[in-house]
């Protein structure tokens, strides 16, 4: 007999009519409460249950730091780093090309020289 | 357990915080540059103190650099840094990507480079006026430099521009 069919037996019983003594009432009155506190306990996990994949069923909020704001922080600390890294690498190869360019042969004219480019393309570069 | 984390987190998130705000350290102004560094980039002195950040760091690095070039080289830096810092940023990206595709050509034509430029300025001024050519800046040439005391010799050099006469030079 599963609950549904002892909830259905005891809805019968109850529609029959019962005679109970005091203390079996209050007895009663006491689970019943106790049903319904539970009820509104329970009734606030599909709320949660929709962020549930990313807060975590069992942890509750105390699961956000671990599974949401650590990654996050670790994702931002990874990007900043990677731009930082970005910048570097080109302020250092502009340093590199800059050295190049005035220690170079080739004086600056003949990098500045539109016409040096063309004439060089146009003679097989 | 979830204290520490949270802890660890709120460390990450302020110490992140505090990282993307603080600015990088502020480059020196000409005078709190290292005296080794000032007779360097004395062709500089000028204009050194309205260089933005980026642009301080980059000479700072060249001057790094500077001690372990060879003496014909450190004097053509001493020749070129005026120009150099004179010219537009676009001009210097410019050539800077100009640069980049000659370091990319076989290392045979990258050798007859010099002489290739020497043949183009011995081409007629109206011929390398249809090819793009512009006036150069004077300063791009010839500039006026006060040069360190170990870069003397390298004064007499002769001047690195191969010789175009035109009028627009």
């Amino acid at each position: 007999m599963n609950e549904q069919q002892i909830a259905y037996r005891i809805k019968q019983c109850l529609n029959r009519g019962l005679e109970l003594d005091a203390g079996k009432l209050v007895r009663l009155k006491a689970a019943r409460e106790q049903a319904l506190a539970r009820q509104r306990v329970e009734s606030r996990i599909p709320v949660l249950a929709w962020a549930g994949n990313i807060i975590g069923k069992s942890g509750g909020p105390s699961a956000l730091v671990p599974r949401v704001l650590l990654p996050m922080a670790v994702l931002i600390l990874g990007l900043i780093a990677i731009n930082h890294w970005r910048d570097s690498q080109l302020a250092a190869e502009i340093e590199e090309i800059d050295a190049a360019v005035l220690t170079g042969d080739l004086p600056l004219d003949a990098y500045l020289d539109k016409g040096f480019d063309a004439w060089l393309k146009h003679s097989s570069y | 357990m979830a204290k520490a984390l949270f802890v660890l987190t709120l460390w990450l998130c302020t110490s992140l915080s505090t990282l993307a705000a603080t600015p990088p350290k502020k480059p020196p102004t000409w005078g709190e540059l290292a005296s080794e560094q000032q007779r360097i980039l004395a062709p500089l002195s000028d204009d050194w103190d309205n260089f933005e950040p980026q642009r301080k760091r980059n000479w700072i690095g060249i001057a790094k650099r500077y001690p372990n070039m060879k003496p014909d080289e450190q004097a053509r830096v001493q020749r070129r840094m005026q120009a150099w810092a004179k010219l537009t940023p676009k001009e210097r990206d410019a050539a800077r990507a100009r640069y980049k595709k000659m370091e990319k050509l076989p290392q045979q034509r990258k050798e007859g480079l010099k002489g290739q430029w020497e043949e183009y300025n011995r081409l007629p001024e109206q011929e390398r006026r249809k090819l793009g050519s512009t006036p150069r800046k004077p300063s791009a040439a010839a500039p006026k430099v006060k040069p360190p005391a170990t870069a003397s010799p390298e004064q007499t050099a002769p001047p690195e521009v191969a010789p175009a006469p035109g009028p627009d030079r």
